[in-house]
């Protein structure tokens, strides 16, 4: 009789509300995150560009330094906010590009038959044997580093894979009665993609948007962390990476900051995304 | 209304797919999946097809409800040929001849709410009229109120969502509805509300009720002429007590043997 | 043959937060005995099948007291559990393609039941695989056995999934659907073998499923499920020849056969008016009432228990006659 006892408080649902915490952490981060980039345009507290030789390498919390100063006296958090700002133009440009495109392509190999499905599928299977870095560094060669170039490659990047999984996702969407019932009133296919499939897989869409965007982040730093990325006078993180290395000797902090802000930012997207996926999820949110 | 001139009708209908080559120099070759199909049906009557899996229902019906062009034969609707015809001719079919799907769970849009999804075929089809009258009228016949249409399929039982999706097939006013597996995915208390609800249909509005289906006692409750399929053709016509007392067809034979009946089971002579 | 029983249920809650799919449910199946749950979707058969199994979706709890062989498997371990499903308890579920491992050969796969709860080598256990196919009536069992589950028809693979499960003469097969995800021509051979097989090696037998007609041919007794709890319980001939609550008798007025079969057309089915309740909105008292015909004051205020006529009904059919006319 022990066990009708101890069983007679039904356990509370762990799961679902370790999935709503995900998901408060992932939007709060990233509205710090959006709204620190944004703040930039109006207000920095020092020009990040500009040296200061007497105030360089102060430690964080020195007067009118948040978090200190690097090897030339400019002010870290000022370069973090900017850094924000290149982190969301390049990373939320080439998602949504390759979003676009994808979904495009994706749609279309799903719904116009074997010859439409099998180019696009096999373009996105010969696209993705291209490693991403060889991409960014040829692009970077041929036209320049910079934020442009980097949200090109990122696109090229990230848009077979976008393809592959709205495809996917569009071909079960497919398969439901309820477009054959579309098709039975004849609407045509392109309608059908629209209004019935598109809405549908909305919430795939969303989902691989933010994981894309934590991937973009992280590709940047990484192409600015080896020079081919932004240049002065724009900030990236990982440029500022780039630039802490050298004085990792003297003062580790300088690396620190920024390492950081990659890895909240990524972190805190990824849990948007993947707290997003639970509650965009149809069949999850039908047994609830 | 019952001087046998069919309404919809398939004419020695013959469909086969090409399969895949086995080897590079060998003809492709073809899998006959209907062959020489007759069948039709009339207003204001109901006929059955059953049949196994892979009979070549669905292809029927797919052909029936233009959805497909049959190889050869005809499909004739109120006397011409829907493939032959002009456009004028082909509209009139298509919103003449509507469909109920198996699963009413996946046969509406879960992101539609009801009203809108009820209104697709009329803007589809491009049909005149006062269409907020007639949806409540489709309401009215498939017994639903009004406080349906600003709802979210979700929010509905199976039952009423294949009153929904009977309601959205009705509501261009068609004069044959082809049902394919209407009620075997519902409940048994509702399967029998849907069955008294579409055979309400065919006496109230004169239609034309295909009515598809593997269980041979639904199908003979609903109908009053079934025709047996199977390996792509149709091995036997006849009433559905017929049916059941006397099968000729072996097809016919094992559907009728594989009816399983609360009395035979009780009896124990079930298995 | 021992007089305990094979199962017995006392009082099953299943539930998820603070919804009860199943609101205490009593039954038993004696050893060797063939037992039939009846009920429709969201009646809480599923959810009371796999809470005895231990198969509960997370999030998912039960209470009460499922006995087996002296425990309680409520309060049993997953591990405790799992050495028990396939040896003294087995389960055949709706769907064979999902339930077989698509990479493993079917002939492995019921072998490997027999190797993990007994005491045989491979080779004898690969043996008694193949015996159990030739009982199974499959043609060609050496060869079949080599064959992967994608290779083989849905009633061979349902027939394997009953090989696996009275692989180690189990006091007690719960099936779930067993034939509903079958061919009609295909049903029957495989109810036909799970009621000969369960027969001769005295297992007993639970059978869940929404289809009178199957239970009434394979089962001794009868439980009618409806809103999560057991509204008639009794012998099948009883129950179903002369039902007492009002919803099994709407139940088996539904049912479409021959007798209610006009010629002309003009026969109408009995339907039960209204729907399943969903358990977030059950109604008070009988959680029947609103569809019922006999329905009246004290049906609404009142939950009715199980009473000696085996009906949880405040007005059971044949009291009430002079009601309904």
């Amino acid at each position: 009789m022990t066990a009708v006892s101890t069983s007679e408080t039904p356990a509370k649902p762990k799961r679902r509300r370790r999935r709503n915490l995900t998901l408060t952490i992932g939007i709060v981060v990233t509205i710090a995150f959006v709204v620190m980039a944004l703040a930039s345009f109006f207000y920095l507290p020092h020009n990040p560009n500009v040296p200061r030789i007497p105030d360089r390498l102060l430690p964080a919390g020195a007067p009118g330094y948040l978090l200190g100063t690097d090897a030339l006296g400019r002010d870290i958090f000022s370069q973090l906010m900017v850094g924000a700002r290149t982190s969301l133009m390049v990373g939320a440009g080439g998602a949504l590009i390759s979003l676009i495109v994808g979904t495009i392509a994706g749609l279309s190999a799903a719904a116009f038959g074997r010859i439409a499905d099998e180019t696009i599928s096999r373009g996105a299977d010969i696209m993705l044997s291209i490693p991403g870095m060889v991409t960014a560094l040829v692009l970077a060669a041929t036209i320049g580093s910079g934020a442009l170039t980097t949200i090109l490659a990122l696109s090229a990047f990230f848009t077979p894979s976008f393809t592959r999984v709205i495809r996917s996702a569009a071909l079960s969407v497919l398969q439901e009665d309820f477009i054959t019932a579309a098709r039975l009133y004849a609407r045509p296919t392109w309608f059908i993609l629209l209004r019935h499939v598109l809405p549908n897989v909305a919430g795939v869409m969303i989902v691989q948007f933010t994981l894309y965007f934590a991937a973009g982040i992280l590709t940047e730093a990484g192409l600015s962390y080896l020079g081919v990325g932004v240049t002065r006078p724009s900030i990236s993180w990982g440029m500022m990476l780039n630039e802490a290395q050298q004085q990792v000797g003297i003062s580790s902090p300088l690396a620190m900051w920024p390492g950081l802000a990659i890895v909240i930012v990524v972190l805190g997207l990824n849990l948007l995304g993947d707290g997003l996926r639970d509650v965009l999820d149809p069949k999850l949110a039908r047994r609830t | 209304m019952s001087d046998r001139r069919p309404l919809l009708a398939m004419q020695q209908v013959t469909q086969a797919y090409s399969l895949p080559r086995t080897a590079l120099f060998s003809p492709p070759g073809s899998f006959t999946v209907l062959d020489s199909i007759d069948f039709d049906v009339c207003a204001g009557e109901a006929v059955g097809l059953v049949g196994e899996s892979g009979a070549g229902k669905t292809t029927l019906t797919r052909i029936l409800t233009g959805m497909e062009r049959p190889q050869s034969g005809q499909v004739m609707f109120d006397g011409t040929d829907i493939w032959a015809a002009g456009p004028a001719a082909r509209a009139n079919f298509r919103r003449s001849v509507q469909m109920v799907l198996q699963n009413p769970r996946s046969s509406l849009d879960p992101r539609m709410r009801v009203g809108t999804a009820l209104l697709e075929p009329m803007r589809s089809l491009r049909i005149e009229g006062d269409h907020v009258k007639r949806l409540h009228e489709v309401l009215d016949q498939v017994g639903l109120d009004s406080s349906a249409l600003e709802r979210f399929p979700h929010e509905f039982s199976g039952g009423q969502l294949q009153r929904i999706a009977i309601a959205r097939a009705l509501m261009p006013n068609p004069r044959v509805l082809v049902a394919d597996e209407p009620v075997s995915a519902l409940d048994v208390s509702i399967q029998a509300q849907v069955l008294n609800l579409l055979k309400d249909l065919v006496r109230d509005l004169n239609l034309g009720l295909v009515f598809i289906a593997h269980d041979l006692s639904v199908v003979a409750y609903t109908t009053s002429r079934v025709s047996v399929i199977a390996a792509g053709r149709i091995v036997e016509v006849g009433q559905p007590v017929e049916l059941f007392t006397r099968p000729s067809a072996p097809q016919t034979k094992n559907l009728v043997d594989a009816v399983l009946t609360v009395e035979s089971g009780l009896s124990g002579a079930a298995l | 043959m021992t007089t305990a029983p094979a199962i017995e249920v006392k009082n099953l809650i299943v539930g998820y937060e603070d919804l009860n799919a199943v609101r205490g449910v009593s039954f038993s199946v004696p050893a060797g005995g063939r037992m039939g749950l009846v009920g429709e979707s969201g009646s809480g058969k599923s959810m009371t099948a796999l809470a005895l199994m231990g198969l509960l979706p997370s999030g998912w709890q039960a209470r009460g007291e499922v006995l087996h062989d002296g425990v309680n498997l409520v309060t049993q371990s997953d591990k405790a559990l799992s050495s028990r499903r396939g040896k003294t308890i087995s389960m055949v579920f709706q769907d064979p393609m999902s339930s077989l491992n698509p990479v493993r050969r079917v002939g492995d796969q019921i072998a490997d039941v027999i190797h993990r709860h007994s005491d045989v080598s491979r080779r004898e256990a690969m043996r008694q695989a193949i015996d159990l196919m030739v009982q199974m009536n499959l043609p060609r069992p050496e060869q079949l056995a080599r064959s992967y589950p994608h290779q083989i028809s849905g009633g061979q693979k349902q027939r394997i999934m009953i090989a696996m499960a009275l692989a180690c003469y189990p006091q007690l097969i719960i099936a779930d659907e067993p034939t509903t995800a079958l061919d009609v021509t295909v049903q029957k051979q495989v109810l036909r073998l799970l009621n000969a097989a369960t027969r001769e090696r005295n297992s007993a037998l639970l059978m869940i499923t929404h289809d009178l007609p199957v239970i009434a041919a394979m089962c001794d007794t009868v439980a009618v499920m409806y809103a999560g709890r057991i509204v008639e319980y009794g012998p099948v001939q009883e129950v179903f020849r002369n039902p007492r609550h009002h919803y099994t008798r709407g139940l088996l007025d539904s049912q479409p056969t021959m007798d209610n079969i006009a010629l002309d057309g003009t026969s109408r089915l009995v339907s039960i008016p209204g729907m399943v309740p969903p358990l977030q909105r059950l109604p008070s008292g009988c959680a029947f009432h609103p569809r019922c015909p006999a329905a009246t004051d004290k049906c609404r205020a009142e939950m009715p228990e199980l009473a000696a006529n085996g009906a949880a009904c405040w007005h059971p059919v044949g009291a009430t006659a002079a009601v309904e006319a």
